[in-house]
């Protein structure tokens, strides 16, 4: 039940959010997933105001490189200035609004408005306005419109976040202990770096059942029975079980996942073993010994940047060969997602498997993934069946492990708890998308 | 550019009767028929989109939607083939609209093979939803001869940017 010292958060249906969402009691209202009027709450009090991922460096090595990404729900440049300072800025001309980079890469030395041709520098600033001569004294404070800039940058493991809330916590901080986390998956040999580009798609979903199934494991041997039926899965419907939900604050949530005992297959993340023995150069002894005895880790930076580490085989008989994969869900609206999804390899990581890591990722995540295929299924026909006036007064089940105890033996940072099949991790980020909310301002 | 071979030719009829065959194929679920098509180091690929100006080119990236080889495209059949292919149980409907073709004989010594190229429409509707769509344009290497074409090689050239169509379950 909503604490007494919690503001409410009445809807016009006359429900109470804080009472038909209950994360600590495993019970989520469908209506949360389809409805216009919490949807319009979440771009205030989420999409305002948390930081998102806008890009890996590796993606803008050059002064001058930009990307056209998201930040939030916010159209953003992100780009290299001149001088090599990573910068991020609404993508928008501060005179009439128009969007002022309309293509999805490119290098630029300024930024021009195609409609009255307001011209800016790199750096944001602005360069010419158009017919300046027809301003008069005052009415053009040129030092005053630049472009608008996010309100805080920063980057962890070279992942560049931003936040458009000037009053938000520094990313150290909002990150806090999942830093710890992050180093393990990014950092582990040095430094990863992103291929290509994003694949881009959208799926008829809410962003959030594409989020709660992120660190969900013991979705796999349904919703991807097909695999297990060609023997590229185990068949044991408890194979992805030996391993650790961690819900380490701020609503960020993660797993760690090893092969059964006994089991050596999902060891040292499935990396080639000239890549493992750079642990120990970039991760202390505790990071590198999780490094070194798991497979699998699939994680959420709130609210919506995940990264999904996997060796599988995208072929019948394949050797399992690790991919990084990261991403953002971005919202459209209240049941359309736009999924941004890239892959980073090991900078160290040699040609060969590059190639093959690359390869398992595009035959078995993405679009046409045969994994992920499968797992959109799920969420469009979840967010479907939520839309009526009925199912809207249900909640969904996410009750897994709610009495299990904390297991004070895991050497990171947690809550951990032992079994990675619980809703431990979904609780969690439910319980932070409450807070969030429910906070007016 | 090789030597075009001209519409209204037989062995322009061939290429159009062997795309049309392969289009049925896809469209009836003779998934398992329509690799018999492959070349055993068939290569098959689809890369990403981006937009970019013109003078930057056409805004193909490195990175793909498919990268496929004989091995992963008898994988995505055999799964299809599973009963828990849940993208694709029930079956997506799909219609592959082939046109403008153009035929040019490969300019490799010695080669009978034909570089064509063909545009596509595919429609596709699942369940009772409406249509999703895909166009684009294939870049094919066909081998074997005339009497028996297979696809030695196949990149699909889509025009979204962004894939508006949930999932990449159908092939092209």
């Amino acid at each position: 039940m909503a604490t007494l010292s919690r503001p409410l958060t009445r809807l016009r249906s006359g429900e109470v959010l804080e009472e038909i969402v209950r994360p600590d009691e495993g019970l989520i209202s469908r209506r949360i997933f389809s409805d216009p009027e919490i949807y319009e709450l979440e771009i205030e009090r989420i999409f305002g105001k948390a930081w998102f991922f806008l890009g890996h460096e590796s993606e803008i090595p050059e002064p001058g490189d930009l990307v056209s990404r998201p930040c939030g729900m916010d159209p953003a440049i992100l780009l290299r200035d001149d001088e090599g300072i990573v910068r991020a800025f609404l993508n928008s001309c501060r005179h009439r609004g128009m969007r002022i980079c309309r293509t999805d890469r490119a290098n630029v030395s300024f930024l021009r408005c195609p409609y009255h041709g307001w011209a800016y520098r790199n750096n944001g600033e602005l360069l010419n306005a158009a017919c300046e001569d027809h301003y008069g004294p005052g009415e053009l404070v040129k030092e005053d419109l630049g472009l608008i800039p996010v309100a805080q940058l920063a980057s962890y493991q070279g992942l560049v976040f931003a936040t458009w809330d000037p009053a938000a916590p520094p990313l150290e901080d909002y990150l806090g202990d999942m830093r710890w986390y992050l180093d393990i998956v990014f950092g582990r040999t040095g430094g990863v770096e992103v291929v290509g580009t994003p694949q881009i798609w959208d799926v008829e979903t809410s962003w959030k059942f594409a989020t709660d199934n992120f660190t969900d494991n013991f979705h796999v041997f349904s919703a991807h029975h097909s695999l297990v039926e060609l023997g590229m899965l185990p068949n044991d419907p408890d194979f992805a079980c030996y391993g650790h939900l961690m819900t380490p604050g701020n609503g960020h949530v993660l797993h760690f996942v090893k092969g059964a005992p006994g089991d050596d297959a999902f060891m040292g993340l499935g990396l080639p073993h000239d890549l493992r023995a750079r642990f120990d150069d970039h991760l202390d002894p505790a990071q590198a010994d999780i490094a070194r005895e798991h497979g699998i880790s699939a994680g959420t930076v709130w609210p919506n940047f995940h990264w999904l580490h996997l060796p599988t085989s995208g072929v019948i008989d394949g050797e399992p060969v690790p991919f990084l994969n990261f991403r953002v869900h971005q919202p459209l609206t209240p049941t359309r997602t736009r999924m941004w999804s890239w892959i980073a390899v090991d900078k160290d990581a040699s040609p060969e498997h590059r190639r093959e890591s690359y390869e398992t990722y595009v035959r078995t995540f993405g679009p046409s993934g045969i994994f992920d295929q499968d797992d959109m299924e799920n969420w469009e026909d979840c967010t479907r069946a939520s839309l009526g006036p009925a199912a809207r007064r249900f909640t969904l089940h996410h009750k897994m492990g709610i009495n299990r105890p904390v297991d004070a033996s895991w050497p990171g940072p947690g809550p951990a708890y032992s079994d990675s099949y619980g809703e431990m991790t979904q609780r969690a980020w439910y319980g932070a998308w409450l807070n969030w909310m429910s906070r007016a301002s | 550019m090789g030597t075009a071979v001209l519409p209204g030719t037989e062995r322009y009829g061939r290429v159009t009767a062997f795309l049309y065959h392969e289009a049925e194929l896809l469209d009836t679920n003779r998934f398992a028929e329509w690799l018999e098509l492959l070349t055993p180091d068939v290569e098959y690929r689809m890369p990403v989109r981006t937009t970019q100006f013109l003078t930057e080119g056409d805004g193909f990236q490195e990175f793909e939607f498919f990268s496929e080889n004989l091995a992963s495209l008898t994988t995505r059949v055999r799964r299809l083939e599973t009963e828990f292919a849940w993208a694709e149980v029930p079956p997506s409907r799909t219609r592959h609209f082939v046109s403008n073709v153009i035929v040019e004989e490969s300019q490799e010594p010695e080669s009978d093979a034909l570089e064509v190229r063909s545009s596509f429409l595919v429609t596709r509707t699942r369940q009772d939803l409406d249509y999703q769509m895909f166009t684009g344009v294939r870049h094919d290497l066909l081998v074997g001869g005339d009497e028996r074409f297979a696809i030695a090689r196949r990149k699909i050239l889509i025009d979204q940017t962004v894939i508006t169509a949930t999932n990449l379950s159908v092939l092209f």
